[in-house]
């Protein structure tokens, strides 16, 4: 599923294909956007108006594949990234496919690049076909020329000596399963609750054992809070620590108490003042 | 010396420049504080261009959208002070607020105040939580967008709400290998095209996973993640030892709300809007009468609802001591048009059911 | 420890600005005007700030933007100074904090 995986099926990706009359005519947007989430600059930016108006900002795009052209325009604007062009009607045995491509160095017309699929893994070669830059949207569109078997499949390109990229997708595969000692796994004493004052996890929990049952009354007894931060970032994990421990729902533990100043100031700051 | 002014907005971000913008405009003498040496908040890293529709500047980039709305604030000329590197670090229940401007103490007694100091980033805990190279996504994002440096070779990203998935992304820009983001939750919390994005150029996004421990002696040097049960516990044997040398954690934000409390505001826990954000009616004004509120310190959203909140809170703000231009009612319909429709789609449920707790006066 | 610099983005272009002299612990480093201490020490590869004052574990910034104080250093022999914050400025002489810091004038 697409929001456990960040991968469309191959269902929805179907279902958003033009009719293959369309697909053999030239060039057309694949807008691989299937959630429905508060954006429209495809549909306002399409100069053919192709892409339907929105009624709702949320709607999922809509597009007209009579009146698209493939032009760009939307992959562009995206800001999803999420618009790609495709161009079956080649006729040779390939195809391409556009990609909004925001990364550097950019690759060179007519250079040889790994063609990679929505899971990241390289599924073949592809020859770079035109790199075009904006300098309004700075985001360059790459076409790439891949067999046409490949073309619904191919979303993205590895340079061939692009370490960065290419690390990414090996070095997750070096990773070999180890076992901790589940013991030293939840040791409480290596985890820091309040960093400014250097309370751990068990410290607090004794408290919270021993009664000490609010943000305040920890504050107090162990000066978990009261550091340089002012419990900006201990405050919530004390308090979560709390309802956890005790039972009482998250809402209903107060945070400590908030006076001034914000942050600590040194007591001549306060001794002066301007004069303006 | 007490200074009297309109309108103190405390925050230059996007819900604080808007509203400064907005209040400044109608006719209000306005003067801003931002704890920053720059304006923009943290717009000046978001570096990804913005979803929303044309109001809020969609398909702009963050950087962009901070640098027209701080010019837009220089073009008031006098009529609006900034004053930077100022925290407010106190704000009493006489209305009297006290800043540290420049290591200088001053104190502002406004006859209105817009409160939009936005949020803090979540800590997690784990065993070895505290050692240099855990941070929290933002400050990669700081170090790498603002200062231009990589934090470094190899990261591992924890949580894939919006920001998780936005700064792995960004790292792979600055040329950083992202090894993969880790996730409680069985599903991906972020926007699906997020994720898209990071999918295709190679990082695994692990849900149902935790981090269980990070090791190094003085700096990260490794992480050990697990698939985690129902109940949130890890699976014996599904434990795997991740190289890096960076820990990113993404668990959310929490609204920095310490001058609200000094205030007298009257707050409500609500989990779904990221911890205790004031309540308020819906001029955004809270329950201490002439103070309000925009943005994230309203309970944590993107930028782009914030930028119409800031919109909403210096427009009513401005009103309410009679700057009121012809435009009013038509500004604050459409206002409330645009929230509307920000928060009508399913990804924006938890907002809308969080807002109407707080939305209650 | 240059490789930390980033010199070619596809979004954003960054100035190579002056460079700024600073030592750390007493080591000469350098920083770009711009730059923040803590990011000119990141830059140098520097993620210890400094050591707790009680538990001794070594300690660096977590938030970059001034919230949660982790990055405290002495700067010019002043303690508590927010490194994620403090701009870089030439001639800073950085010292690594290992105790809740002391009054300059004491």
């Amino acid at each position: 599923m697409l929001i456990n995986t960040g991968v469309p099926t191959r269902e929805q990706i179907e279902r958003r294909l033009p009719s293959p009359e369309r697909r053999a005519r030239g060039p057309y947007a694949m807008v691989e956007c299937f959630q429905e989430i508060p954006c429209n600059p495809c549909s306002t930016s399409c100069p053919f108006d192709a892409i339907l108006p929105m009624g709702d900002i949320n709607e999922i795009p809509m597009i007209d594949h009579d009146r698209c052209t493939g032009c760009g325009v939307c992959a562009s604007v995206c800001p999803g990234l999420a618009i790609f062009i495709i161009d079956e009607s080649v006729g040779d045995g390939t195809a391409s496919v556009t990609i909004p491509y925001e990364f550097r160095p950019l690759p060179e017309k007519g250079e040889t690049v790994r063609a990679v699929n929505r899971e990241g893994c390289v599924i073949g070669d592809a020859i770079v076909t035109r790199v075009l830059l904006s300098k309004k949207t700075k985001t360059p569109l790459v076409t790439i020329r891949v067999s046409d078997g490949l073309v619904h499949e191919v979303r993205f390109f590895n340079l061939i000596d692009d370490k960065a990229v290419s690390d990414a997708t090996s070095l997750k595969r070096k990773e070999e399963p180890i076992t901790v000692d589940s013991a030293c796994a939840s040791d409480d004493d290596e985890i820091i609750l309040c960093r400014c004052e250097g309370i751990t996890l068990r410290t607090i929990r004794d408290l919270i054992r021993e009664g000490y049952t609010t943000v305040d009354e920890i504050k107090r007894i162990s000066r978990a809070g009261m550091g340089a931060c002012q419990a900006r970032t201990c405050g919530p994990l004390i308090a979560a620590e709390i309802a956890r421990m005790t039972g009482q729902p998250i809402s209903e533990i107060q945070p400590s108490a908030h006076r001034a100043p914000v942050k600590p100031m040194p007591i001549e700051f306060f001794l002066g003042g301007d004069s303006e | 010396m007490m200074y009297d002014i309109d309108l103190v907005v405390i925050g230059g971000g996007p819900a604080g420049l808007m509203a400064a913008n907005t209040a400044t405009e109608a006719g209000a003498e306005v003067l801003l504080l931002e704890r920053d040496g720059h304006l923009g908040g943290q717009l000046v890293k978001q570096t990804h261009k913005f979803f929303g529709s044309e109001k809020q500047h969609a398909s702009v980039r963050g950087i962009d959208i901070s640098t027209m709305l701080g010019d837009r604030l220089d073009s008031f000329g006098e009529r609006a002070t900034v004053w930077k590197n100022a925290t407010a670090i106190g704000f009493y229940e006489d209305g009297v607020i006290t800043v540290d401007h420049d290591g200088i103490y001053k104190k502002v007694k406004p006859k209105r105040v817009v409160v939009a100091t936005g949020a803090s980033e979540k800590f997690l805990s784990f065993p070895n939580n505290d050692l240099p190279g855990i941070y929290g996504a933002g400050a990669v994002q700081t170090m790498m967008n603002v200062y231009g440096i990589r934090p470094g070779h190899r990261v591992l990203m924890i949580g894939a709400g919006n920001i998780g998935l936005i700064v792995s992304y960004q790292l792979m820009q600055a040329g950083v290998s992202v090894a993969a983001i880790v996730e409680g939750l069985p599903q991906i919390g972020g926007y699906a095209v997020h994720a898209g994005k990071v999918r295709r150029a190679g990082v695994p996004i692990l849900t149902s996973h935790t981090i269980l421990r990070a090791d190094g002696k003085e700096s990260v040097e490794r992480a050990t993640i697990a698939r985690i049960d129902r109940t949130w516990n890890a699976i014996p044997g599904t434990e795997k030892t991740i190289e890096c040398d960076v820990i990113c954690i993404s668990v959310g934000l929490t609204p920095l709300a310490e001058l609200l409390w000094q205030a007298g505001c009257e707050m409500r826990y609500i989990p779904s809007l990221g911890g205790s954000v004031p309540l308020r009616n819906n001029c955004l004004e809270t329950t201490v009468k002439g103070v309000y509120v925009a943005g994230d310190v309203t309970g944590i959203e993107e930028a782009s609802a914030a930028m119409v909140e800031g919109h909403l809170a210096g427009l009513e703000a401005a009103a309410s001591l009679g700057f009121k231009g012809d435009r009013y009612s038509e500004e604050r319909k459409d206002c409330m048009e645009q929230l509307a429709a920000l928060r009508s789609g399913p990804t924006a449920e938890k907002i809308r059911t969080g807002l109407a707790c707080a939305e209650c006066l | 420890m240059g490789d930390r610099r980033i010199t070619d983005h596809p979004i954003l272009d960054f100035d190579e600005g002056e460079v700024i002299h600073f030592t750390f612990d007493g080591k000469p480093m350098e920083g770009r005007e711009g730059d923040t201490i803590a990011s000119a020490l990141h830059a140098n590869g520097v993620k210890v700030l400094g050591y707790h004052f009680k538990t001794k574990r070594p300690r660096g910034f977590y938030c970059a933007i001034g919230n949660c104080s982790a990055c405290l250093m002495i700067v010019n022999g002043k303690s508590n100074v927010r490194t994620c914050t403090e701009p870089l400025l030439p001639g800073m002489v950085v010292e690594k904090q290992l105790d809740r810091g002391v009054p300059d004038d004491v």
